[in-house]
């Protein structure tokens, strides 16, 4: 991946984590946990691609049971299987958001066409964005974002 | 014991401890609310605000904070400190018997260290009849509301260590942030913005080499809840606010529920608090999707404000357009504003670059104590100007009729505080004859900082964390509150 980067002027989002200007030296990179971090991860079309791209892993690779696709998609983010709770809640947000883009198929086009990446075509448009809101889902996830 | 034991990560600590392990040895590690947190209590608090239990511990003055740090050091012998009998040793070496051998920063190997005036003039204004340098004629038209203080001093010499002990109360990096303290004391007035916000301009002057950095409004040992929330300085101040295309409100909100039930779940397995600041910023965000595009939305502000800030004030990012925006934080109930001015670190060509700097802060700062004042919103801000120190009478580099230079000074330097219940046309403290030394009513950082806690109406003895095996404070051990600034 490849961002443009100005000498002491770091790429917005890399800021928004506490990326250095580079002016001076940073020994230690300050650790800030903020509301406009929460922001890119949501809505940066660069998150909002990978959502999508990590939606289409799961669906391509995760098998062909709907459980072992939220699994897979999971465990590519937090490197652990999610326990029977927490897929409970993946489960349900992927049938409200199933349904709801079947009724709103223009919707689901727009959504998938943030990002420079064509979406996978062989994939149905409603599901696909239904799985990237669960995908986004998992990449805001506290465990995502930190190294523990 | 299995070596990689050594190696707890903080996760893991917070999972033994989630099972019950070593709650009281925890808490003598890490902070009450870390301890509170891992033993599922939390610390008592309001409500509506979230302010801590038992705060303000008396009537506040002040609800808010706007502070408007001028970084880089301003020079207080063009400023606020006038000092007429300067002409007469113009050129001379400073008498030891005033330096008395005190270090310098960047003056060390200079052979001679000449007395330099102020190149500009001086005035007196207002009722007061407060002295205020020809490079301020905005400042000079509010200084009726104004208590200047001539005598503040400071530990530190160098940039760093002055402007994290200016606002975090020490000169090492890792307390906590004065707009921190205010916002884990005294909670938030404004559910849908940051009670801490911070934003920054760039320099006006030429040279301009002083680096900012994110630890200063940061939250130190307290919970990163509290550390402050840096806008950016172009046409949007927060990035991304809109959701993708596509995505519904219900749809985002659904989908932070289940951000927000499955972090809880992390949650109660590790009873981390980053993760609870994690699922609260959040929330914060999606709030702020509403609250700052109209918190930005200057069109309905007339053309006679804009005009009052000064030409900067449309064009955003600047110190002009900061000042502004403060005011409608202001108005907005946010705890603390934080803003910072870069360029102030005048060690050569003092002339050319603090006018610049002069020229473009003075107006819109004016301007700002001015639309508080008209909104009857001074009363109860605490408005607060100046810099980390103050600078060398004597010239750092040539000393010529119009050109000089002056290095960092931290025995006594000039700021000012005004509304919040501060006197309005005071004078604080008075210096010797160069400005070298104070002579009289020394206000010491941590006596500021006393004083701007009491006008919040928090005791600064009193609001303490425990971290380390000890309860620290903004003002450490120090501080007196400076009963001469109380109205």
């Amino acid at each position: 991946m490849y961002t443009l980067w100005k000498r002491t002027v770091p790429p917005a989002s890399l800021s928004t984590f506490d990326a250095p200007d580079r002016e001076k030296c940073a020994a230690r990179r300050a650790h800030t946990n903020t509301p406009l971090q929460a922001l890119t991860l949501l809505n940066d079309p660069t998150f909002v691609e990978a959502a999508r791209a990590l939606a289409q892993r799961a669906l391509v690779e995760g098998g062909r049971d709907e459980k072992s696709r939220l699994a897979h998609a999971f465990r590519l983010a937090t490197a652990r299987k999610p326990s029977g709770k927490e897929m409970g809640v993946l489960r349900a947000l992927l049938k409200g958001r199933r349904n709801w883009f079947r009724k709103n198929q223009a919707a689901a086009m727009t959504f998938l066409s943030v990002g420079e990446s064509p979406r996978d075509a062989r994939l149905d448009a409603a599901e696909l964005a239904a799985w990237t809101t669960v995908a986004s889902v998992i990449l805001n996830l506290d465990e995502t974002i930190t190294k523990q | 014991m299995n070596p990689l034991d050594l190696h707890l990560t903080r996760r893991q600590l917070f999972g033994l401890s989630a099972r019950g392990i070593g709650i009281a040895a925890l808490a003598s590690l890490v902070g009450d609310d870390l301890a509170a947190a891992a033993a599922g209590r939390a610390q008592a608090r309001d409500a509506q605000t979230g302010a801590l239990a038992g705060l303000p511990h008396f009537a506040p003055k002040a609800t808010r904070v706007i502070f408007l740090h001028q970084s880089g050091g301003p020079s207080q012998l063009e400023t606020f400190d006038y000092k007429p009998l300067l002409a007469k040793y113009q050129g001379t070496q400073i008498p030891d018997s005033v330096r008395m051998g005190q270090r310098v920063a960047q003056t060390m190997g200079q052979s001679s260290l000449p007395v330099a005036r102020s190149l500009f003039g001086f005035s007196r204004h207002g009722r007061s009849g407060t002295w205020v340098g020809d490079l301020l004629p905005h400042t000079a038209k509010i200084v009726d509301d104004l208590t200047v203080i001539k005598t503040m001093h400071t530990d530190a010499i160098n940039h760093d260590p002055a402007i994290t002990f200016i606002q975090t109360g020490f000169q090492q990096p890792g307390r906590p942030s004065m707009g921190a303290w205010f916002s884990y004391g005294l909670g938030s007035e404004n559910q849908n913005l940051p009670a801490f916000v911070v934003l920054l301009s760039q320099a006006h002057a030429i040279n301009a080499d002083q680096p900012l950095f994110s630890r200063l409004w940061g939250s130190g040992f307290l919970p990163s809840a509290f550390q402050g929330v840096r806008f950016r300085g172009g046409s949007s101040p927060v990035l991304f606010l809109d959701d993708p295309p596509g995505i519904s409100k219900v749809t985002r909100r659904v989908m932070l529920d289940a951000v927000k039930a499955l972090n809880a779940m992390t949650a109660e397995a590790y009873g981390d608090p980053e993760i609870e600041t994690r699922i609260a910023q959040y929330e914060m965000a999606y709030r702020m999707q509403t609250s700052v595009p109209e918190l930005m939305d200057l069109s309905k502000e007339p053309e006679s404000i804009f005009e009052m800030y000064g030409p900067e004030s449309r064009k955003p990012g600047t110190y002009a357009a900061n000042c502004l925006l403060a005011r409608r934080l202001a108005e907005r109930n946010v705890r603390f504003i934080q803003l910072y001015h870069r360029g102030w670190d005048q060690h050569q060509d003092l002339p050319r670059d603090l006018a610049l700097q002069c020229r473009g802060t003075d107006q819109p700062t004016a301007a700002l104590v001015t639309d508080l004042k008209q909104r009857g919103l001074l009363d109860d801000t605490l408005v607060v100007w100046g810099g980390e120190f103050g600078r060398t009478v004597f010239s750092q580099g040539k000393l010529t009729d119009v050109n000089y230079g002056r290095d960092h000074h931290p025995r006594n330097f000039c700021m000012w505080v005004a509304g919040g219940g501060t006197k309005r046309g005071a004078v604080i403290g008075e210096t010797d004859d160069f400005s070298y030394n104070v002579v009289s009513d020394p206000v010491s950082v941590h006596d500021l900082q006393a004083t701007i806690l009491h006008l919040l109406g928090i005791d600064h003895t009193k609001l303490t964390y425990r971290f380390q095996g000890r309860d620290f404070r903004l003002t450490d051990v120090h501080g007196d509150v400076v009963k001469t600034i109380l109205a």
